[in-house]
């Protein structure tokens, strides 16, 4: 029963990706007084990139051609990790420092092959994704020793109904999903941190690295984009979100809050503008704080 | 008998002084005597003497061996085809290996100490086997300082220890050294910490590695920081955790602060360095330090008698420390390889070697990703196993251990991302994109790409199967932790083989769905100027924004001079100096370096020289020692 329910999450939910996305960018169309292209327009962007003809810049060796599959590949991996109904079925692949060091992976990739396109751009963009990382890993590994305080030995499961029974755990609770909310937003490249829609050079962080990638290779990297909004939601709903007894139920407790966290992302991109570049580490110092803070409060208490 | 085979091994080897393949094919084989050795002691498992307590082989010495092992077997294949006809090299390099060989057996101070100095004075004359270049013999000799300093407090050390303990046999002290009391555990910790701590390059002792390991030939580099550096960390387990056993509880804490201090500073320096080899020298720095948060939480399990955790702790720093010796000593000999086949290692004149030497950019690039822990390589599976430990350690304790258990993680954590900056810089730099400058391409022999990629691939093999070496790590642990662990699932929630499964399998139907053999090469985008090298970015423009987030660190400056005759409105020259400060050299070393001339310089008022005041102060001391005896 588990194995069928995390099967057909997972399916429904790499699918569904694109759909994100595009519900994302119709919110944002609304909040700001336009009708915006249609919710499956991400499908189509898809669709049509990978019908194109594929180039690649001079210069650039197989690992500018192998980014995107490692991306798709990595964050497949993720997705699958993922108990989506909050229960992983018996001996399922789910375990949290993985998850972590994959995203690592997915960034690693990206930098290099910023690089190997031997432009300006994929240096820019390779640098700056590399150093926001530098300040999410550590942020990220804040909030999961909350859950490891909870799960003991690292499986990705749900905190919250555990968390309760502490005294001092509901404040637990709230400051590593704000803190866990902070670190998504830098790890997806949405608004304070960066701006998904942009192509000004000075500002733009993720789509430089894909600057020269077109066709094929293009249509894999978008796909890995939206692939890597739905895994980072997830990722937050499963650990701090609430769960109820069945295993299918709390799927569809899933999808739902999968496009309400999407509708979300199109506010918050409407709300707030993009911080300077220089000043993330800040940003995400606060994020690494705040999850501390969850940390040292989910023990429950102060006894020295 | 085996170790009679070695020894008669490297006797040939310094008799075969006059021929270069007898030499290469003696260590070779000495090596490959190491390698068989240690997995016979880990495969007998316990702990033997030999030859009246001259040796001893525990299996942690034998796990040692191993490592000694595969690091000295690819650096002596890699040696048939590295161009150094130097006889210094074939002269001290099997003195070299069988000191290395003879400190992990030795089973007595006395042993261990000569061992310990032959193996500094061999690898000094390694290290300046080069000495007419300029700026070697200074690197030299400020390691050899360090090493004497080290081996000045491991000698003291052993001496508190031999003292309380009245003998000097290693077998006794791991008997006896645990019902010793407090304040001698104190003292002995101190000083074989500080000891040992020297040798590996622990951060305040740092300074000697960055300026050793790039002035020496690449195999010699491999072997010191794959290895040598390794025997610090040998005696800090053997000595301290498992001789000492439970000590007083800050030390561990302490154990940890250094490891997670060195890390991190190891790693901030290395991005710094567009030198290829003194970047990989800062990595070894960063590396100690995470085999130490190890070693550190080994400490913690001994101190709340978690055998468990033990374990943990000590599966994570010993498997690390071979990981680390597969990985550092294969990105070593790759940037030997990048010597010789372009003749710098200036990462800034560098670029685009991926397509003149691609054999070698695949090694480096699995080195890359082994080192930044990125699975499905080795170094993913040690660090997994220390980021266990150090969540353990933190979520089993009240507040404020808790979160320094957490920050020690959280620094891990901003360790590997910055590891990941700086082998994407290291790696996107020198392999990849349009070449920098115009460099000489010497074509590299299979012997020195082969070993590479073999270290490549067994980083590739230890990543996805590490079980079986973890198992024979459970021979260690039975005997030091002493009480049974759970040594079968350690691994078992990271599924290595089903991680990798599917991280390979979806990568090749990724790849195989976006045709990339079919893609062709177009012009890059300038926007709309000609393109050319320079508009890549540098390592110094890579990491721009690290250095200005850790400014506090690097302390950065940079002078911009406007030259000409109407410089400060029409400047036909612009010079731009930019750098960073070393804090280290200039606020510790330079001032005690000239605090101990200025003392030096005081005493020559009591050692003028003329032999007349020499034998006055004799006679002074005679009447002196006659006084006090009456």
């Amino acid at each position: 029963m588990l194995w069928l329910v995390q099967f057909s999450g997972i399916a429904i939910l790499f699918a569904g990706s694109p759909l994100l996305w595009g519900v994302t960018q119709s919110v944002k169309a609304h909040l700001q007084g336009r009708r915006g292209p249609s919710v499956w327009q991400m499908y189509r962007v898809i669709a049509k990139n990978w019908e194109k003809e594929t180039t690649a810049p001079e210069f650039s060796s197989l690992l500018f051609r192998l980014s995107p599959s490692v991306s798709m590949a990595a964050l497949s991996v993720v997705l699958i990790m993922i108990p989506l109904s909050g229960q992983a079925p018996q001996g399922w692949p789910s375990d949290l420092l993985s998850v972590f060091f994959l995203l690592a992976l997915e960034r690693f990739w990206v930098g290099l092959s910023g690089l190997d396109s031997a432009g300006t751009f994929g240096g820019l963009g390779a640098s700056r994704t590399s150093t926001i990382g530098t300040g999410i890993e550590p942020a990220l590994l804040a909030t999961f020793g909350v859950l490891w305080k909870v799960s003991g030995a690292g499986a990705i499961e749900p905190v919250s109904a555990s968390l309760k029974a502490v005294p001092t755990g509901v404040f637990a609770l709230s400051l590593a999903a704000i803190s866990f909310a902070l670190i998504m937003l830098a790890e997806l490249g949405r608004m304070p941190v960066d701006n998904p829609d942009t192509h000004l050079e000075l500002t733009m962080i993720h789509e430089a690295t894909i600057l020269e990638t077109n066709g094929r290779l293009l249509a894999l990297s978008q796909f890995a984009m939206t692939l890597k909004l739905t895994v980072m939601i997830a990722l937050g709903w499963v650990i701090f979100g609430p769960h109820s007894g069945s295993a299918w139920a709390n799927l569809g407790l899933m999808l739902v809050e999968l496009i309400g966290t999407s509708a979300a992302l199109g506010w918050i991109e409407s709300r707030f503008t993009k911080i300077r570049y220089f000043q993330l580490p800040t940003y995400l110092s606060i994020a690494a704080g705040i999850g501390m803070l969850a940390f040292a409060l989910s023990s429950g208490g102060f006894n020295l | 008998m085996t170790l009679g085979l070695i020894t008669a091994v490297f006797l040939a080897a310094l008799a075969g002084l006059a021929s270069r393949k007898l030499s290469n094919a003696s260590a070779f084989i000495s090596s490959l005597g190491i390698l068989i050795l240690g997995g016979l002691v880990l495969l007998h498992g316990g702990s033997v003497i030999v030859a009246h307590g001259i040796f001893y082989l525990s299996t942690l010495g034998g796990w040692f061996l191993i490592v000694l092992g595969v690091v000295a077997t690819m650096s002596s294949w890699y040696r048939w085809g590295y161009p150094d006809h130097s006889r210094t090299t074939s002269f001290w390099l099997p003195i070299f290996l069988l000191s290395m060989t003879t400190v992990i057996v030795a089973g007595n101070a006395w042993v261990f100490l000569t061992a310990w100095e032959t193996m500094t004075i061999s690898s000094f004359f390694l290290v300046t086997t080069h000495h007419e270049k300029p700026g070697v013999l200074q690197s030299g000799y400020i390691y050899l300082v360090m090493s004497q300093l080290s081996a000045m407090f491991i000698l003291a050390g052993f001496m508190a220890m031999g003292s309380q303990l009245h003998s000097f046999d290693f077998a006794i002290w791991a008997a006896h050294a645990s019902m010793m009391p407090d304040s001698y555990k104190n003292l002995v910790f101190v000083l074989l910490g500080l000891g040992f701590g020297i040798k590996s390059g622990i951060v305040p002792f740092h300074i000697w590695l960055p300026r050793a390991h790039p002035v020496a030939p690449a195999p010699t580099s491999a072997l010191m920081s794959g290895a040598m550096i390794k025997l610090g960390i040998l005696g800090i387990i053997q000595f301290l955790l498992i001789d000492l056993g439970q000590t007083d509880r800050f030390w561990p804490l302490v154990v940890l602060a250094v490891g997670a201090v060195s890390a991190l500073l190891g790693v901030l320096y290395a991005l710094m360095e567009h030198d290829l080899k003194r970047l990989l020298a800062y990595h070894s720095i960063e590396n100690i330090g995470i085999i130490l948060l190890g070693v550190g939480v080994m400490g913690v399990g001994i101190d709340w008698q978690q055998p468990a955790l033990t374990f943990l702790g000590l599966a994570a720093s010993l498997f690390h420390t071979l990981n680390h010796a597969i990985f550092k000593s294969q990105l070593f000999l790759a940037a030997g390889a990048v010597e010789k086949h372009t003749g710098t290692l200036d990462a800034d004149h560098l670029g685009g070697l991926i397509r003149t030497m691609p054999g070698i950019a695949v090694g480096f690039l699995a080195g890359s990703m082994a080192i930044t822990a990125l699975p499905p390589f080795n170094g993913f599976v040690s660090e997994w196993l220390t980021f266990r430990g150090l969540l353990t350690v933190a979520s089993h304790s009240v507040f404020l251990m808790g979160i320094y258990g957490l920050g020690l993680a959280m620094a891990l954590g901003l360790t590997g991302a910055l590891a990941g900056v700086c082998f994407i810089k290291a790696f996107g730099t020198i392999f990849l994109g349009e070449p920098r400058k115009a460099v000489g391409h010497t074509a590299i022999p299979a012997s020195m790409t082969l070993p590479v990629l073999s270290l490549g691939l067994l980083s590739l093999v230890l990543g996805i199967f590490p079980q079986p070496l973890l198992n024979l790590l459970g021979q260690v642990g039975l005997q030091s932790a002493a009480g049974h662990t759970d040594l079968g699932n350690l691994l078992a929630s990271a599924k290595t083989v089903t991680v990798a499964a599917m991280l390979l399998a979806g990568t090749a139907i990724f790849a195989a769905f976006s045709r990339v053999w079919q893609i062709k090469t177009v012009p890059r985008w300038s926007c709309g100027r000609v393109p050319d090298a320079s508009m890549q970015f540098t390592s110094a423009s890579f990491t721009k924004a690290i250095r200005t987030t850790f400014a506090l660190i690097y302390q950065p400056h940079r002078k911009l001079e406007r030259l000409g005759q109407h410089a400060p409105d029409f400047a036909d020259r612009l010079l731009y100096q930019g750098g960073t400060v070393p804090v280290w050299e200039r606020h510790v070393y330079k001032p005690l370096y000239r605090w101990i001339w200025r003392v030096s310089r005081l005493s020559t008022r009591m050692q003028a020289g003329p032999i007349r005041l020499y034998l006055a102060y004799l006679l002074g001391t005679v009447g002196l020692m006659i006084a006090i005896i009456h």
